[in-house]
């Protein structure tokens, strides 16, 4: 065969645009199946409203009088969103490897990163979707949030985003089932957020679940996220529980996507 | 283009399952430019082949060499001269024809005008131009095969893996899809390895590799493979063949092949001097019928096709294992 300069190999893509063109197939599946969007949206929407209407008059936290259920537990909904976005653009990992699409990526000679990034910004962005729907509710509970403090909140649901994202993908890459990664993330991911803050304070829970929760970076991330709703950006960013969140969720967002990339990269070798 | 030595792969044993080994130290070339079908029964280790050759495996031994690329070092240079069609699709079927397509020309590098007159030239010969913005789901499976070989003509690959392509396809559409296949490796002077066993598919290719239980049987053009059987052969159909075929041995001393109702006997014994060029292969007809045809349902004269090549070189082993159960 006779090299022909136009049947050279064009240049390989950067991993940006390749991360980006796989996090767009992402999203446009997304929204083309409305009873996604609907489920995503509606469940954490009617936990919150039905939890938060029958839990608030009997939420007496210490030091948090005046504050409603709904109030309370409405950072810990933008946070579920956040949770099940995340989980549910990582068990379409498990599809593309099922129907087969995901092996016409690996093929390519893209950087491993690339399809981890794909995936990963693919369900940040249907989770940043569904959270900007629900912080339009923001204004009518009375929350004093400034421009400031909502950069801070979107950064902190892009890094919670991410690590859930980069968390799942690392668990759904080897299983071979829907069903199996939905028992893990009953057991796993949605305790993960239980025990997160998002539905209780961590102040007077009980000895043992406040070391879990202490150790758990979804609880981290539920500091940063809840934070900004309740002080100036400056004020937020200056204390110490905050930079440690901050910083814990940081960990957490490079491991995620480390470990993710290592098993991407691993091919199937025999004894 | 390809060049495989001493390969061998073993699957690590899992629970309740021993380690297999799927790829005896198989070596095997593929010269540019050429059509080759790699064949062989269920389980005879051509998916494991092929899932190391497009890179997603690595072998337990051996050397693979794609286009003088090491191909286990440098699984990117490969990735970059090769496309793969595998045999479940993989184009995203919630997404339309152009989308699919320019998913995969971004993930190449491909985007604007090089994308759109790529486009052109990978999607000429198929009946996918009027539907590229219909989803792929809406597809029939002709159209969906043609929309995936489009996707990977794209890239300009040097190198095309198919991986029984055509599984699933009537009759006619995979006849379409072979052909304009055949024709896109002859216009573009590329190197294509498919796995396949239609043996109707192979009759038109330069090469054909034959494996089984993991072994390199054969690998020639089709026409030395027809030759490996022998110009005719005599097939008998019986409802005893087992018994026939002993009979056929002991009584004549002509070695059978048992393939389902049949009985076939390649090795012709050449009768005597006056014989005309179907003589032999008429005399031992005639034989066969004044000594069983009450057991003998039809009888023919048979011209071997690569079917045949398949059973001769694969079927002598099978009949061995199992007499020696």
């Amino acid at each position: 065969m006779s090299p022909q300069p136009s049947a050279l190999p064009s240049p390989s893509a950067s991993l940006f645009s390749v991360s980006a063109a796989l996090a767009r197939r992402e999203f446009t599946r997304f929204i083309r199946q409305p009873q996604r969007v609907v489920g995503s949206l509606g469940q954490p929407v009617l936990f919150w409203v039905f939890l938060g209407a029958g839990f608030t008059p009997s939420f007496q936290p210490p030091g948090m009088s005046g504050m409603s259920y709904l109030e309370y537990f409405y950072p810990g909904v933008l946070m579920m969103m956040i949770l099940f976005a995340s989980v549910f653009s990582t068990i379409t990992v498990i599809e593309d490897r099922d129907q087969g699409f995901l092996q016409g990526v690996l093929v390519a000679p893209i950087p491993r990163l690339a399809i981890v990034l794909g995936k990963v910004f693919g369900g940040t962005s249907i989770a940043l979707f569904q959270a900007v729907i629900l912080l339009l509710a923001t204004p009518f509970l009375g929350l004093p949030v400034t421009m400031g403090g909502l950069a801070l909140i979107v950064m902190a649901m892009v890094l919670t985003s991410i690590g859930y994202t980069a968390l799942g993908f690392a668990i759904a890459w080897s299983m071979k089932s829907t069903a199996g990664f939905h028992a893990i993330m009953m057991v796993f991911l949605m305790p993960l957020w239980l025990l997160s803050g998002a539905l209780f304070p961590t102040a007077g829970a009980p000895g043992w679940l406040a070391g879990l929760m202490a150790i758990n970076p979804v609880a981290h991330a539920m500091t940063i996220l809840r934070a900004p709703f309740y002080a100036s950006p400056a004020s937020v960013l200056a204390s110490a529980s905050y930079q440690t969140g901050l910083a814990v969720v940081v960990v957490w967002v490079a491991l995620g996507l480390w470990v993710s990339v290592r098993r991407v990269s691993t091919r199937d070798g025999g004894l | 283009m390809i060049t495989l030595e001493t390969l061998t792969h073993v699957y690590p044993a899992r629970r309740h399952q021993a380690a297999r080994t799927a790829i005896h130290d198989l070596s095997l070339t593929i010269p540019d430019g050429t059509f080759c079908i790699l064949s062989g029964p269920n389980g005879s280790g051509k998916s494991t082949l092929f899932r190391i050759l497009c890179g997603l495996m690595l072998p337990t031994a051996g050397r693979v060499q794609i286009g003088g690329h090491d191909a286990l070092q440098h699984p990117d240079a490969v990735r970059r001269m090769t496309g793969v069609v595998f045999q479940s699709p993989a184009v995203d079927k919630h997404l339309s024809v152009i989308e699919n397509l320019r998913l995969h020309g971004a993930l190449y590098g491909l985007k604007g005008a090089a994308f759109e007159h790529r486009l052109t030239a990978a999607i000429g010969w198929s009946d996918i131009a009027s539907r590229l913005n219909d989803r792929v789901d809406s597809l029939s499976g002709g159209l969906a095969r043609q929309v995936e070989l489009a996707k990977v003509l794209l890239t300009e690959p040097r190198l095309l893996l198919l991986d029984e392509p055509t599984t699933g396809l009537d009759p006619a559409s995979r006849r379409s899809f072979l052909v304009a296949l055949r024709h896109l490796q002859r216009d573009r002077g590329m190197t294509v390895l498919m796995t396949s066993h239609v043996f109707s598919e192979a009759e038109d290719a330069d090469s054909v590799a034959i494996m089984r239980d993991g072994h390199l049987l054969v690998h020639d053009s089709p026409r030395a493979l027809k030759a490996l059987v022998g110009r005719e052969m005599v097939v008998v159909e019986t409802a005893t063949p087992t018994r026939l075929a002993a009979a056929l041995l002991a009584e004549l001393g002509l070695p059978a092949l048992v393939h389902g109702d049949e009985v076939r006997i390649d090795a012709i014994p050449a009768s005597g001097p006056d014989s005309g060029p179907n003589s032999g292969a008429v005399a031992l007809i005639d034989t066969i019928l004044q000594r069983w045809q009450p057991e003998i349902t039809s009888i023919a004269v048979k011209q071997p096709s690569l079917e045949d090549v398949f059973i001769h070189v694969t079927g002598k082993t099978a009949v061995a294992e199992d007499s020696r159960r």
